[in-house]
């Protein structure tokens, strides 16, 4: 199979054949369908995974679970995050799947390789990958005083996943279609922060605000036209999905941000 | 060529002329392989956009493959019931009535549609879902009995009686339950059309045999088929006390699709 590059340099993530089997150690999995990809895990005598409990479709009964312990739960809820994630251990089968139309990623990890993921986009991962969470950075503040209202186009935290000794694997699930691109050492480029899907954490990221010409300057916010924009700097992978929410841009001034601005 | 060969359908059964390309009951392709997983379940055959296929004196027609329509062009005297917002088109000559049902004021609390249109032929009318998916289609011999999750039935033909029951518990996204549609074909065979989100997968559980599915993910199921309502030890947020999942147990045929909707989860 050929793998298709735009002009511009993003590879489409080549699309799994429905059916298609991926052998985790002594595990495996199988992805079926095509619109709402389902993946079905066999896993062998204590192996495990770990989900979110959203995505948790069918299971055999001989399957255990239990819920794995994570730090911060009262932070995560506040953020929209799953509080609590669940453990599957074999022997027996488990299946998931996301509640949007999309592409499944299936990431292999090498050991000691890491990778960052924006939030609600993880669906699956096998024991040996590990996980953390960190504040993404990319923020800023609308209103003063007892009016400040912080915003996080990106989400307030970032997912990240390792693998330690052992290499492992990581099922990411794309809304629509999803693309990567390699960054060399210094290149930038601006994407919808909502659209990202993952990136190497050698990528660097900050907030970039943008404002056209022609807008109506020093009138009222609401008039103001602005973009929100994720610049990326390289070297390393970044992947985005080509259905992303619209992030509601509050239209009121921006008093602090993270990042850079650029008037036009 | 021999006139007593037959090409027997893999997905309803049906027998089909060997010069057939689709199944002349259910439209399902006859040549193409049926993919099973490892784990039994096969996926729901893949309808060629404009395939159509006959029920009574009727045909349905399958337009498009990302939100399929399905138009039916009713034979005089043929009538097909649905719920009414599925309704994309019809000609003006189809009559259209209500069939009454029972516990209208529980169904119209829960959000379910309280009457069941009922579109008489002769004349076309079209229908769709508003979700990415699948159409599955599944003729009934008399004697059959499926039930079907709430929102999922797109269309019946008169020959099916229709009826429902509420779940109590059933659900992660609201307390309070599912509805679930039975349909029981009487002397006659009928047609069911069912709208899966995303991608529909069935599987057959042998006498005993158990599976758990998550309560959203549950698209229909033979009634011979028993569904329990079960609590995992998996908290879903503070104040909740566990993950509720339908334990299934066969004889018969279970549907899932790949794509469910959760609203207010923890």
């Amino acid at each position: 199979m050929r793998t298709l590059v735009s002009n511009s340099g993003w590879s489409e993530l080549p699309p799994v054949p429905d059916m298609a089997r991926i052998q985790c150690g002594r595990s495996h999995c199988q992805i079926e369908g095509t619109y709402v990809p389902v993946i079905d895990f066999t896993l062998a005598g204590g192996d495990h995974v770990y989900f979110g409990h959203h995505e948790l479709l069918w299971m055999e009964p001989a399957i255990s679970v239990k819920a794995m312990s994570m730090r911060g739960a009262w932070t995560r809820m506040r953020a929209g995050l799953p509080v609590v994630m669940s453990i599957a251990t074999g022997p027996g089968r488990i299946a998931f799947s996301k509640d949007l139309p999309g592409e499944v990623i299936a990431l292999p990890l090498d050991a000691g390789n890491a990778v960052d993921v924006r939030e609600h986009v993880f669906l699956v991962a096998t024991g040996q990958v590990g996980y953390d969470y960190t504040e993404s950075g990319i923020w800023f503040v609308t209103g003063q005083g007892n009016d400040a209202k912080t915003h996080y186009p990106l989400g307030r935290f970032l997912d990240r996943f390792s693998a330690g000794s052992e290499p492992g694997l990581l099922i990411l699930h794309a809304h629509g279609n999803a693309f990567v691109r390699t960054l060399a050492p210094g290149e930038s480029i601006c994407v919808k922060p909502t659209a990202l899907l993952y990136k190497d954490p050698s990528v660097g990221m900050h907030l970039h605000l943008e404002y056209p010409s022609g807008t109506l300057r020093g009138w009222s916010t609401r008039l103001q036209n602005r973009y929100v924009w994720l610049t990326m700097k390289g070297p390393g992978r970044v992947a985005v999905q080509s259905a992303y929410e619209h992030f509601e841009d509050p239209r009121e001034a921006i008093t602090r941000f993270s990042g850079t601005r650029h008037a036009w | 060529m021999d006139t007593l060969q037959r090409i027997v359908c893999d997905w309803c059964k049906g027998q089909n002329p060997t010069d057939r390309r689709t199944c002349t009951t259910c439209g399902a392709p006859l040549e193409a392989d049926h993919l099973v997983s490892d784990s039994g379940w096969r996926e729901a055959p893949r309808l060629r956009d404009m395939t159509e296929f006959a029920f009574g004196i009727s045909t349905c027609q399958v337009e498009g493959e990302i939100v399929p329509v399905a138009e039916l062009s009713l034979g005089a005297g043929d009538h097909v019931y649905f719920e009414h917002h599925v309704m994309l088109w019809k000609e003006p000559a189809v009559r259209m009535s209500v069939m009454p049902n029972n516990g209208w004021l529980r169904r119209s609390l829960a959000g379910m549609p309280h009457v069941i249109s009922v579109a008489h032929g002769p004349g076309r009318v079209a229908l769709s879902r508003d979700a990415t998916g699948e159409m599955v289609v599944l003729p009934l011999h008399p004697t059959m009995e499926l039930d079907v999750r709430e929102h999922a039935f797109l269309a019946a033909s008169h020959q099916l009686r229709y009826s429902f029951v509420r779940i109590k518990g059933l659900s992660n996204m609201r307390a309070n339950g599912m509805f679930m549609d039975r349909f029981v074909t009487a002397g006659e065979p009928g047609l069911l059309l069912l709208h899966g989100n995303g991608n529909v997968l069935e599987r057959t559980l042998k006498e005993g045999e158990e599976i758990l599915i998550e309560p959203g993910g549950f698209l229909y199921k033979d009634s011979a088929v028993r569904m329990q309502t079960e609590r995992l030890p998996i908290r879903t947020g503070f104040l909740s006390s566990g993950m509720r999942m339908a334990r299934m147990t066969g004889p018969g045929r279970v549907g899932i699709q790949s794509m469910y909707v959760h609203r207010h989860t923890g």
